[in-house]
């Protein structure tokens, strides 16, 4: 039985690789494509490799004792109470190793949540049941305030009208960005918690009604195409609550952002006109 | 203390006590013994509905949208259309096997049969202190069990916001369309609270005041200490979670805004009180379990436990740490950053006191003489699969892996591993340890090996792969897997693991059968009182208890686990009867 236990993790992992071909990491995990993902990766490698080796020892020690003490007759069992120097000793052990890893994760952990670097593309995410909005700065590089409280069906993200910043920002239902600079997302959500989760960003963040969390940024390394989930549980629709996201070379983002710039500029000049010819009539 | 406070319940004597009819033994009864039985029958009678659901469940992961065979049709329009199974009754499938399993299978099993069977007997009372809040309780378990099952039949369905309902969606209709439902949930929660804490109330009280003269506190067998430990925990966080649940209810129906951001309440206040108690709950659901598998170890291995004291220090560690951990949930749920960091390493030293247990486990087999019965191999098989779900745990507790493997089924596989490999797996091994106690009759050794290795079997093939599914990228409570890229190729593993659940569904009946077959048995092979040679009171008397329990209030000499005393003639030496002056007993 124990046997069995011992192959039984191979034996699966053996099963899942003759499948998931094109995951050929450790784990057949979706390969990690942020510089923020690299150190996490990092410590799930340390505590996979820490925990498999504490598996193996523990177990090994474990299935050795039933095998060798099991009942035979004419032989008696130890009596002990057992012996505080080992209780000591694999208190102590414990402590320091989790103690250790502890320092170690919150580093990482710091590190990853230090402040935006400035030149950061700022992107407000808005989640709803069940989708996404995804808004930009426009021509001037600047991304009106979200004011939580403001935030209905209508006004979808929160902004004021009057905010000078908010004239030119135009919104998009795919998250497009370039590859190698850093993006730094605002999240709110609307109606309820949904989550922005990536696991090839090695990230997940719950967005919150009535607040908005503008801590999360991180760097994608090269272009590609993923696709965007809420993990959270939020309503029937839950399981079906993704949007594309194009990571894109710097000069294919640029030309994805002036098309953008220029169609929002062309809306709000018919807005304007059409606003203009109805007060003339 | 113990010596005044014992006397009085057990020289009643009983002797002159009347049969008492079918509704006074079985309906309304206020003998633990039976109340405990009560328990039994009512948490394995969910334990088939939550079962059923959880392979509805995995029926829908493995084969999307298809028809479920044979009841897919049966399925209320809530839930299937066309025999397939709909997104939104997925998630009514997923929140009512989680609520069930946690409040009306495991911590009945745990708590309510072994707390009301064991607790008295262990520690020689006659009975609980409280009897008539004892049946209270059962039935107030019964009732929350009927609200819960009725929210199935509400209008619009049972409620579909996971196990832990988190605000706003769970504290608005029109954002989760069940408003009967959760509504229901919410006034079923509450009542089950009402249980818990009632049996808290009577546990606590029981031991501290009605131990027999001798049953000094470290001289109570781990089973009780772990029961009082965990019915502290229960009074100290199950009125919270009653609280949070009744502002729940008052958000949904009497336009209160206790969690609703629109009128002045705070999403992230639902997640803080859910796992203030949430997070000592997932103690409450192991420490009966340890204790349990501790009484079976040091039983069949012939050895007193190694590092009692040892044991009882990590169980009451885990008790207080518990309640400093909750924000381990809720890494990555908008709170401070800060306070992650804090609840990160609170986590990592809860670790300590499990690995502990563990290793005075390794050391009470170490040069034991083994016995391998059903109920040894249960506990066995106990150690390892919670030293899994314990090590899978280190993963979350690193804020950082936290970002990567948060809602995703790797947690699922964790917490599968500590409540189905640990809880169950113990109350399996218990059920076949105090079985002649309970019922005057063992349960099958054959049928009982063929139980375990399909169960330990089937149970690997059913979770293991959820580690992959989790790592792959794979998200909890989402009908519909293959819609997504990344997760098309994993589908392979979630056939594998609903294999697996299928195999541990039919394997149950097994044990049911056992108990069958079993219980015909009473009359022609009854148990003797002492199946086990073991130490502890509950042993010295009659298989099952005559009324009362002790026809003789028990005197204890020393503690529950003198196995394999040199000098000795017979291998154990029960608390009741005191050293021989040639025997020395080793300090413990």
């Amino acid at each position: 039985m124990k046997v069995f236990l011992r192959i039984l993790p191979f034996f699966v992992l053996g099963l899942s690789s003759a499948f998931a071909t094109e995951y050929n990491n450790l784990y057949w995990a979706p390969p990690n494509v942020t510089v923020g993902g690299k150190e996490i990766d990092k410590i799930l490698n340390f505590i996979f490799w820490l925990t498999l080796f504490v598996f193996v020892a523990t177990q090994t020690v474990y299935i050795t004792y039933l095998v060798k003490y099991r009942r035979k007759p004419g032989v008696k069992a130890h009596y002990s109470h057992g012996n505080n120097f080992l209780e000591i000793i694999w208190t102590t052990i414990p402590v320091l190793i989790f103690l250790g890893l502890a320092i170690y994760s919150n580093r990482v952990w710091k590190d990853l949540f230090r402040d935006p670097p400035p030149d950061a593309l700022q992107v407000n995410i808005s989640s709803y049941q069940f989708g996404w909005d995804f808004r930009y700065p426009g021509a001037d590089g600047k991304l009106a305030a979200v004011h939580v409280k403001e935030i209905t069906p209508e006004n979808k993200f929160g902004v004021r009208a009057d905010d000078p910043d908010a004239a030119d920002d135009f919104t998009a239902t795919e998250l497009v960005f370039p590859a190698g600079k850093p993006l730094h997302i605002l999240l709110n959500a609307r109606d309820v918690i949904h989550s922005f989760y990536v696991p090839s960003f090695r990230l997940y963040q719950d967005a919150v009604p009535g607040r908005t969390i503008s801590w999360v940024w991180f760097i994608v390394e090269e272009p590609g195409e993923f696709q965007l989930a809420c993990s959270q549980l939020c309503g029937s629709g839950h399981y079906n609550m993704k949007a594309p996201i194009r990571v894109l070379p710097q000069e294919e983002y640029d030309e994805w952002y002036a098309g953008k710039v220029q169609a929002a500029a062309q809306a709000r000049a018919l807005e304007t006109q059409n606003s203009v010819q109805t007060a003339a009539n | 203390m113990s010596a005044i406070t014992a006397e009085p319940h057990v020289s009643a004597g009983h002797s002159h006590h009347q049969e008492p009819g079918f509704f006074h033994k079985y309906l309304w009864t206020y003998d633990h013994k039976m109340i405990g039985i009560q328990y039994l029958w009512t948490a394995l009678f969910f334990l088939f509905i939550g079962g059923g659901l959880a392979l509805l469940v995995r029926y829908q992961l493995a084969w999307p949208n298809t028809q479920v065979p044979i009841i897919g049709h049966l399925l209320p329009n809530t839930l299937a259309v066309d025999g397939a199974i709909i997104p939104g009754g997925y998630n009514m499938l997923v929140t009512m096997h989680a609520t069930l399993m946690v409040f009306f299978v495991v911590m009945p099993l745990l708590i309510g049969t072994f707390g009301n069977f064991l607790i008295p007997l262990q520690i020689g009372a006659g009975d609980m202190a409280f009897p008539l809040l004892n049946e209270l309780s059962y039935w107030l378990y019964v009732l929350s069990g009927f609200i819960i099952l009725a929210a199935f039949f509400a209008p619009a369905g049972a409620p579909g916001t996971g196990w832990t309902a988190y605000a706003p969606l769970s504290a608005d209709g029109k954002f989760n369309g069940t408003q009967a439902g959760q509504s229901l949930w919410g006034i079923a929660i509450f009542v089950n609270g009402l249980s818990s804490i009632a049996g808290a109330t009577n546990y606590i009280t029981t031991v501290v005041n009605m131990r027999a003269p001798g049953m000094h506190m470290f001289r109570m067998p781990l089973a009780t200490w772990s029961l009082f430990i965990t019915a502290i925990l229960l009074l100290l966080a199950v009125p919270v979670l009653s609280a949070a649940a009744a502002m729940l209810f008052a958000d949904l129906n009497l336009g209160t805004s206790f969690f609703k951001p629109e009128g002045g309440g705070q999403p992230l206040l639902w997640q803080h009180l859910f796992w203030f108690f949430g997070h000592p709950e997932v103690y409450i659901l192991i420490l009966p379990a340890m204790g349990f598998v501790s009484e079976i170890m040091a039983t069949h291995s012939r050895k007193p436990i190694f590092g009692y004291k040892a044991m009882v220090y990590a169980m009451i560690a885990i008790g207080f740490l518990g309640f400093i951990v909750w924000g381990h949930h809720m890494f990555v749920s908008g709170m401070n950053l800060t306070l992650s960091a804090t609840f990160s390493v609170a986590t990592m030293f809860i670790a300590v006191p499990s690995a502990i247990k563990t290793f005075n486990w390794m050391g009470t087999v170490w040069r034991g003489s083994i016995e391998f019965t059903t109920a040894m191999c249960f506990a066995l098989a106990f150690v390892t699969m919670f030293v899994i779900g314990g090590l899978s745990g280190i993963f979350m507790a690193s804020t950082p892996v936290d970002l990567f493997v948060h809602h995703t089924y790797f947690i699922v596989a964790h917490f599968h591993y500590v409540i189905f490999g640990g809880s169950i797996f113990a109350i399996f091994g218990a059920i076949y340890f105090w079985f002649p106690k309970m019922f005057g009759v063992l349960l099958n050794e054959k049928l009982g090996k063929v139980h375990f290795f399909l169960t330990f079997i089937f149970f690997n093939i059913a979770f293991f792969p959820m580690h992959n599914l989790g790592l792959g990228g794979m998200m909890r409570r989402i009908a519909d897997p293959p819609i997504y890229d990344h997760l098309r190729q994993l589908q392979p593993l979630n056939q594998i693991s609903t294999i697996g659940a299928i195999g541990l569904g039919f394997t149950t009946f097994i044990f049911l059968w056992n108990i069958a077959v079993s219980l015909r048995n009473r009359k022609s092979h009854p148990a003797p009182n002492n199946p086990w040679h073991a130490n502890t009171l509950e042993w010295t008397v009659a298989s099952p208890p005559g009324h009362g329990n002790f026809p003789v209030t028990p005197t204890v000499y020393h503690g529950p686990y003198e196995y394999s005393v040199p000098g000795l003639e017979k291998d154990y030496l029960p608390q009741t009867e005191p050293a021989p002056a040639h025997v020395k007993l080793e300090a413990h």
